[in-house]
């Protein structure tokens, strides 16, 4: 089990970032490329909406700040028109327990200042936020809000305290390496996720909830934030680059079929157990029954 | 039956049986057998064995309408056997030559996708029709018998004239008046089964020499890595996060020991911090190093859950926090998760300031003493 | 006939010659009479060995098939398969090989998942074997070397199952491996010199995966090949059981020769055993180590559990509590020795000595060769039933991660309600058990003393209603019966003893009209429906259906 390692042969300050020699990558014209390629389409359409209203949100406060130099800077301030909407849901939905200056109220909802936009965007766009209860571990439900809503929101949220923001569509992109997805997800993600993102419990009632329907950005923004329980994933420790990897090779096995028949959950032999005494075993009783039986 | 060799050299007609032979053919002539119909025959060999055919229910009457039935229906069910098997060769030869190739990939097409499946139902099915065919034989066209078999205890003539043998050919051979004899071959027998037995030694390996259980490739001044062997800053992490390191050393990520978990505690965590006793400049600033072989089976304890700062174990379920030294608060483990000493070097990358102190990985018999 | 001048009964066809000629050599056709007479007994649950034996068969030809295409071997290689997103990993050549054939052999996918589900199945049908042979008594004398030998195949299967899972390499397999380690270790005193000779060092070393195939392959195989031999020899001499019953004594068997019905209903089941794995083989997937990933010892999966039937070991160790014990001179028993060694070690003892403790116990030395009903022996069937739900839960405990995901309870709930169960379940099932035999037990007695319960309401002539009750035989001056119970099941229905119309033919769709039967029955003068024609001309009490009983209080 051991082999070199290119950490050994080279002094380790002398190792580039990144420098993986013994991971040879996939080159495009190969199936990889092209299921990348495949999955970057279907991602795409995926953030389409988000896209289009970054988009928007970019130009407006381009075309605001040109018009109305004298009034803000940047987007995100007070004044701008982004901002207060996001304001006023935050004062409707959000204030009784994050506090009217997002100081978060003892017992009730933490402080949300410094946090940054993808909390925001993560904890509301996938149904967390706003909490129904309180409880162990906030659960994903219906969005509660439209997406320009929650871009409202996390303008909001951004523009008091900073904090990791929401990345663009090309940075939460699923377009990275597949192999090293998977190696990196198996290092940090399947300890929690399961081995392919299918959830599993944890202390007390917590749990590491199903992949299934996390979006690119949603999965993005979670490792950036770390919601709940979750350790924090920064940028200085898996690059962007590699976040987008793990994406890639969520959204890509998730997605593919099964080669050997039903897949039963992919959870493993606690299903393949049932398997065996609810269908193999009883189909056999059933089975000898009817021989054993009187004609 | 045999006809008899006549010839000089052999023993020719001579050779017959002896008074001891018999049994059946004495009783029963080829004549009187020859003269028997064959279920008399099959009667009459039954009862040899000690069967009773008690009552015979024949199968349904040759020629009726029932019988024309069930053999319409057994012979559908083997059709369809042999139907389903040809299919199975077919999916597994045609595959890549008039069907759609088999070769599974994430992105082929679905004909690979239901090769298995395919090859399964059909190769089933076949099978399972063939068996309810034969089971559906026996059911419905055989004639159902009743037979009765007699069981036979031991018989006590066969042991006592056995043991006699035995004890005879024992007490023949004088082994238990020769003493020495009886002796050197107690002594032999011992050394033979040794002789054997012995090769086996050279997979006994002596666990205590070079002490490679309780030691990893952390020592002082080895940098810790990460998975894709770049080194770490104070800065690279943020809080409430945990990253994978490993020691700077030929092989280090492969090592099946030396996987340490970095820690970057929160302000709340460091605040309620209380490190093991003589452990507490362990940490550096707000990170801390536990070694991720859980103390009771070996798995990598991973799942850390950031907020309550349990660490669990997904094979067993131990848990650990972090903030008390990584000491386990449910479960089956027993010790704390292993602390390693951090330091930062010159040049601004975590070091180890040395190997754990003490052994990691699963208890064992020894474990304190190493 | 005899047209030629040969000897009287000489046989005149070719083939007939020809078993002639065979037999002139060999002079089997005494013994193979012999086979073809042995009579089996005709009961569904004598089936359920044949199954295990079956999958084994199963096993064997799918297992060798493996071997063709796997490598067993630790040394290092990057996968250029086409499962892309492993492609360019560095793994270990077994795993590769493990890719490779399920990936790039045409119906190795097929082969793999049939030799897994077989595996799975093999122990299933062992243990429910062993349920039967327990709950019946099979295992009392004679049979107590053939149950020991059953105890010790199933042992054996267990660890050649351990084994096997092991093989591929893969992130699954491998955390399981390292569990497997620390469980020698903790060995008190030889656990470090035992885990050197098994690995060759320390975990995981290059030498294990190499050393667990060929165990699993050629030494637990070539075992378990020669005891089932052995065990079915001392079947076939020792001669079947069979339940209590008309013309069953101590002394015979009741059932079908060998040869043809018992020969084609065992070849049909074999055929059926083995369609039901190909067909699980292929349509459900089983063990997907590709998505599980290389082995990697810094890396893990949540819910990593190993094959249902080590299962049990898993949940005991997730349950016992962290008792390490410190002994002077810092020697440490580890906790994790009680649970993985110590109680499988007591379990399989016990099982293997069930037979000895139950003659001790009971003084009943004599062979036997009927079978007891369990409701008979209210004493054994409450222990195999506390024993049966001892391990049931540490099934469901070795699973506990998963239910408590899948059903969103506390993780650490459930295992408080395991270690809790463990203790306060199996004693309570022993109790119910029991109720629920006696309670058995006494309704036999009353339908021998009182009769069938017919469901015909009487009125007599003072007013009372009564049911009327038909005995099975004859009854005394107070209407009560005089058989005795012989351990045979009692009729409790009046269409078992031919009294109301007779059950309807077929097994998965009637074959018959019930109203034809039913004209059928009244013509031949049987049945409730002839007797209430009859009745309704008579004194308005059933004449030779005996009286009418008092009624229970």
């Amino acid at each position: 089990m051991s082999t070199t390692n290119p950490q050994s042969d080279a002094q380790p300050d002398d190792v580039p970032r990144r420098a993986r020699s013994r991971r040879t990558r996939p080159t495009e014209g190969t199936p990889a490329a092209a299921a990348r390629s495949r999955r970057l389409s279907k991602a795409r359409r995926r953030v389409a909406n988000v896209a289009g209203l970054m988009a928007a949100l970019v130009l407006t406060g381009a075309l605001y700040s040109t018009l109305a130099p004298a009034h803000a800077d940047e987007v995100g301030a007070a004044g701008d028109p982004d901002y207060d909407a996001g304001q006023e849901i935050y004062e409707n939905s959000c204030i009784s327990c994050h506090g009217s200056n997002l100081e978060g109220v003892d017992g009730r909802g933490p402080s949300l200042i410094g946090v940054g936009g993808a909390a925001v965007y993560f904890q509301v766009h996938t149904g967390r936020m706003p909490l129904v209860r309180q409880g162990e571990q906030a659960a994903d439900k219906p969005v509660v809000f439209s997406d320009e809503e929650i871009d409202q929101l996390v303008t909001y949220v951004q523009a008091n305290g900073g904090g990791p923001a929401v990345p663009s569509d090309e940075v939460a992109s699923s377009d990275g390496d597949l192999a090293l997805g998977g190696e990196l997800f198996r290092l940090n993600c399947a300890s929690c996720h399961n081995f392919v993102g299918e959830g599993g419990a944890l202390s007390s009632g917590k749990y590491a909830p199903s992949l299934h329907n996390a979006d690119d950005l949603e999965i993005y923004t979670a490792m950036l934030s770390g919601p709940e329980n979750m350790p924090v994933f920064g940028d200085n420790q898996l690059s962007p680059e590699e976040k987008r990897a793990i994406i890639n090779y969520i959204q890509t096995v998730k997605e593919m079929p099964d080669p050997g028949g039903a897949g039963i959950g992919r959870t493993g032999p606690v299903a393949e157990g049932l398997v065996i005494w609810l269908v193999g075993m009883s189909a056999l009783m059933f089975g000898i029954f009817w021989m054993g039986s009187k004609a | 039956m045999t006809t008899h060799d006549t010839r000089p050299g052999s023993t020719g007609g001579a050779d017959t049986a002896g008074p001891l032979h018999g049994g059946p053919d004495d009783e029963y002539t080829p004549e009187q057998l020859a003269a028997m119909p064959r279920e008399d025959l099959d009667r009459l060999g039954a009862r040899y064995d000690g069967v009773e055919v008690l009552h015979v229910e024949p199968g349904p009457e040759p020629g009726s309408a029932l019988e024309r039935r069930y053999v319409r229906q057994i012979g559908a069910v083997f059709a369809l056997a042999g139907l389903a098997a040809f299919g199975f060769v077919v999916v597994y030869l045609g595959s890549g030559w008039f069907l759609p190739d088999w070769e599974w990939t994430i992105d082929s097409g679905t004909w690979s996708t239901l090769f298995t499946p395919l090859l399964g139902a059909l190769m089933g099915l076949s099978l399972i029709l063939v068996g309810l065919g034969m089971v559906l034989y026996a059911r419905k066209l055989l004639p159902h018998e009743t037979a009765v078999q007699d069981k036979h205890d031991g018989s006590h003539f066969d042991r006592v004239t056995t043991g006699a043998t035995l004890v005879g050919g024992l007490h023949n051979s004088g082994l238990a008046r020769r003493k020495l004899i009886t002796r050197s071959l107690a002594f032999m027998g011992g050394g033979l089964g040794l002789m054997l037995l012995l090769p086996l030694g050279g997979m006994i390996k002596n666990p205590n020499t070079g002490n490679p259980l309780g030691r990893t490739s952390w020592a002082e001044g080895v940098r810790l890595l990460r998975d894709d062997g770049t080194p770490i800053r104070p800065g690279d992490q943020v809080a409430g996060s945990l990253e994978t390191v490993f020691p700077a050393v030929p092989g280090g990520n492969r090592q099946a020991d030396a996987a340490t978990m970095l820690i970057r505690l929160r302000p709340e965590q460091v605040a309620e911090s209380d490190p093991r006793a003589g452990q507490a400049d362990f940490g550096y600033g707000d990170y801390v190093a536990y070694s991720k072989i859980c103390t009771h089976a070996g798995c990598p304890v991973s799942l850390y859950e950031q907020e309550t700062s349990r660490i669990l174990c997904p094979c067993h379920q131990s848990q650990f926090d972090v903030t008390q030294g990584a000491k386990p608060v449910f479960g089956p483990a027993t010790r704390s998760l292993p602390q390693l000493p951090l330091a930062v070097d010159d040049e601004g990358y975590f070091v180890a300031r040395s190997d754990y102190i003490e052994a990691v990985g699963p208890t064992y018999w020894n474990r304190e003493r190493i | 006939m005899a047209r030629t001048a040969t000897a009287p009964g000489a046989p005149t066809t070719r083939l007939g010659k020809a078993a002639h000629e065979i037999d002139d050599r060999l002079i089997v056709a005494g013994p193979l009479r012999r086979t073809l007479n042995k009579v089996f007994p005709d009961h569904w649950s004598f089936l359920l060995g044949e199954i295990a034996m079956y999958a084994f068969i199963v096993l064997l030809l799918s297992g060798t098939y493996l071997t063709f295409f796997f490598d067993p071997s630790m040394r290092e290689v990057t996968y250029e398969g086409s499962y892309a997103p492993l492609r360019g990993v560095e793994m270990s050549a077994a795993y590769d090989s493990a890719l490779d054939l399920s990936f790039d052999v045409r119906g190795g996918l097929f082969m793999r998942q049939v030799h897994h589900w077989a595996a799975l199945l093999f122990v299933a049908a062992i243990i429910v074997h062993l349920l039967r042979i327990f709950f019946t008594g099979a295992f009392r004398r004679p049979r107590e070397t053939n149950w020991l030998i059953g105890v010790t195949l199933m042992v054996l299967a267990l660890l050649e199952g351990a084994t096997g899972y092991t093989l591929p390499d893969d992130l699954l397999s491998g955390t399981g491996l390292r569990i497997i380690s620390a469980i020698i270790l903790a060995i008190p005193v030889l656990g470090t010199w035992a885990h050197f000779a098994v690995f060759g060092g320390d975990f995981p070393g290059e030498l294990i995966i190499g050393r667990f195939y060929i165990v699993h392959v050629l030494l637990i195989p070539a075992i378990l090949l020669a005891l089932i031999a052995v065990h079915l020899l001392i079947l076939v001499k020792q001669k079947h059981t069979q339940f209590p019953g008309p013309g069953r004594t101590e002394h015979n068997v009741v059932g079908n020769r060998l040869f043809p019905t018992f020969a084609a209903k065992a070849g049909g089941l074999f055929f059926i055993v083995f369609g039901v794995i190909a067909a699980l083989g292929g349509l459900v997937q089983i063990n997907p180590i590709w998505l599980w990933g290389p082995y990697n010892p810094a890396q893990v999966s949540a819910a990593s559990q190993p094959d249902w039937y080590i299962m049990f070991l898993d949940g005991s160790t997730r349950l016992f509590p962290a008792w390490d014990i410190n002994l002077p001179g810092n020697y440490t028993i580890p906790a994790l020795f009680w649970p993985t060694l110590v109680l499988p070690g007591i379990l399989f003892t016990l099982l293997a000595l069930y037979p000895m403790i139950e003659r001790k116990l009971t003084g009943d030395t004599a062979s036997h060769h009927l079978l007891q009903r369990p409701r008979d022996v209210p004493v054994r069937t409450s222990l195999g039933a506390m024993a049966l739900t001892f391990y049931l839960l540490l099934i469901i405990s070795g699973g506990n991660d998963v239910l408590a995901d899948k059903f969103s309870i506390s993780l650490n709930a459930m295992t408080w309600v395991g270690r809790l169960g463990l203790i306060v379940l199996p004693p309570l099932a022993y109790a119910f058990t029991y109720r629920v035999c006696l309670g058995l037990q006494k309704h036999d007695r009353e339908v021998l003393e009182h009769g069938i319960e017919t469901g015909v309401i009487r009125r007599l002539p003072h007013g009372e209603f009564i049911e009327v009750h038909q005995p099975l035989g004859p009854v005394d001056e107070h209407g009560h019966g005089q058989l005795a119970y012989g351990g045979a099941p009692v009729p409790k229905r009046m269409n078992q003893i031919g009294g109301a119309r007779r059950a309807i033919r077929g097994f998965f769709t009637p074959i018959e009209e019930p109203a034809q039967v039913e004209l059928e029955q009244q013509r031949e003068e049987r049945g409730v429906a002839s007797a209430e024609a009859r009745e309704l001309t008579g004194s308005g009490r059933p004449s030779e259906g005996g009286k009418p009983q008092e009624p229970r209080d």
